[in-house]
């Protein structure tokens, strides 16, 4: 049962996420959504920026650091949702699921994204401004 | 004398037309929909239309091969009349007698419909608008307009429909309560569809002091350098539809 509930939220958190970047083009010209990833970092900058905002998380890899790129929704979209260019700061720990880039750069396109004290960040971009269908 | 009373007879017959017809020659004043609108999002057309639009050979063919990485608003080139109409932002309608002004908050583009009576420019198939070029008119408390001139470069979706330069838009606004705005689109391309086809949506009213966002595409469209080409169609069989049933002589 737990597991359905994640599964389902999961599923809500890939379609909402999902219709930020389809808006501007198709998800799959860019992402695979056979290779989920999870990920976890430090902030090392923030591009609040059009068309999607871009951040940029330190990731320790055997032994070495691999800065990846995480890309969001849109400004104005996250901004109706209730987040703000200051939202997250250079150095928060935070935790990223979504799916990588299908040209094998070192970029992930958020799905859901969780800093060290449990607070979500730069989700639910699906507003009554964004309502689909 | 005569003339005089004939005159007379005229002036008053004149004064009692006045009196009588005020509010029958006066159009009623077309409804208001200025304000900050938001749209019904909706990716893929196919999808508000139930199937497949009735593509034309070669409109089924551009379908199944049409690559999703060339997507034109991918490389922040203008999203086209109509998609304007059904991306996931809101936009601003400003409403004069003579021009209606639709400000879209997707990248911070424009359609200027004019309301004044002209007809479209001669030249215009040599000088397309990505935007289109649309002329308006009230037809009751309905807003009509056509829009020609299209660039063939714009998509109507993001699913990746296209369209010729031949495309035509016809575009209903009606006001279907204070805070609500039925718009139908009609597509006519012979080009790609064998007939016109029409979607209808909804824009709801925003809430009071909603503005529209920054969005400038290009501020920092780093998407671009890691699109791959991507052909989600290969497998789409075309049925062209049976043609229309002839009505037996007499029957209408």
């Amino acid at each position: 049962m737990q597991r359905g509930i994640a599964a389902a939220l999961v599923a809500i958190g890939i379609a909402s996420s999902g219709l930020s970047i389809a808006a501007h083009h198709s998800f799959a010209a860019q992402y695979d959504r056979e290779k989920p990833i999870t990920l976890k970092g430090a902030i090392t900058k923030l591009e609040w920026a059009n068309p999607h905002i871009y951040f940029y998380i330190d990731v320790a890899d055997r032994g070495a650091t691999v800065n990846w790129a995480i890309e969001g929704g849109a400004p104005s979209t996250l901004y109706r949702a209730g987040w703000r260019k200051d939202s997250a700061k250079v150095g928060d720990v935070v935790t990223i699921d979504g799916f990588l880039a299908r040209d094998g750069s070192k970029l992930v396109n958020m799905q859901n994204a969780v800093l060290a004290d449990g607070r979500k960040l730069f989700v639910g971009t699906q507003t009554y401004y964004t309502k689909g269908r | 004398m005569e003339a005089l009373r004939l005159f007379a007879r005229g002036v008053v017959a004149t004064a009692v037309l006045m009196l009588a017809v005020p509010a029958a020659a006066q159009p009623p004043a077309p409804p208001d929909m200025s304000g900050f609108w938001i749209n019904q999002y909706t990716p893929d057309l196919s999808a508000a239309l139930g199937k497949q639009p009735p593509f034309t050979e070669f409109g089924a063919e551009r379908w199944r091969t049409v690559d999703t990485a060339k997507d034109p608003t991918g490389f922040c080139l203008p999203v086209g009349p109509s998609r304007g109409f059904t991306a996931p932002f809101p936009f601003l309608l400003v409403q004069h007698e003579k021009m209606i002004a639709i400000m879209f908050e997707y990248q911070s583009i424009w359609r200027a419909i004019y309301m004044d009576g002209r007809t479209h420019p001669d030249d215009l198939a040599d000088y397309p608008y990505f935007m289109g070029h649309s002329l308006g008119r009230w037809e009751g408390d309905t807003l009509v307009v056509d829009t020609q001139g299209i660039d063939e470069r714009s998509w109507l979706d993001t699913a990746g429909h296209e369209h010729s330069a031949k495309l035509r838009l016809t575009e209903r606004f009606r006001k279907t309560g204070p805070d609500t705005i039925q718009w139908s689109v009609t597509y006519d391309d012979p080009v790609y569809f064998t007939r016109p086809w029409s979607i209808e949506r909804t824009f709801t009213r925003g809430k009071p002091g909603d503005r529209v966002l920054p969005y400038t595409c290009n501020e920092n469209n780093k998407d671009v350098e890691h699109l791959r080409p991507n052909q989600p169609n290969l497998k789409y069989k075309h049925v062209p539809e049976p043609p229309a049933a002839k009505k037996p002589p007499g029957e209408y």
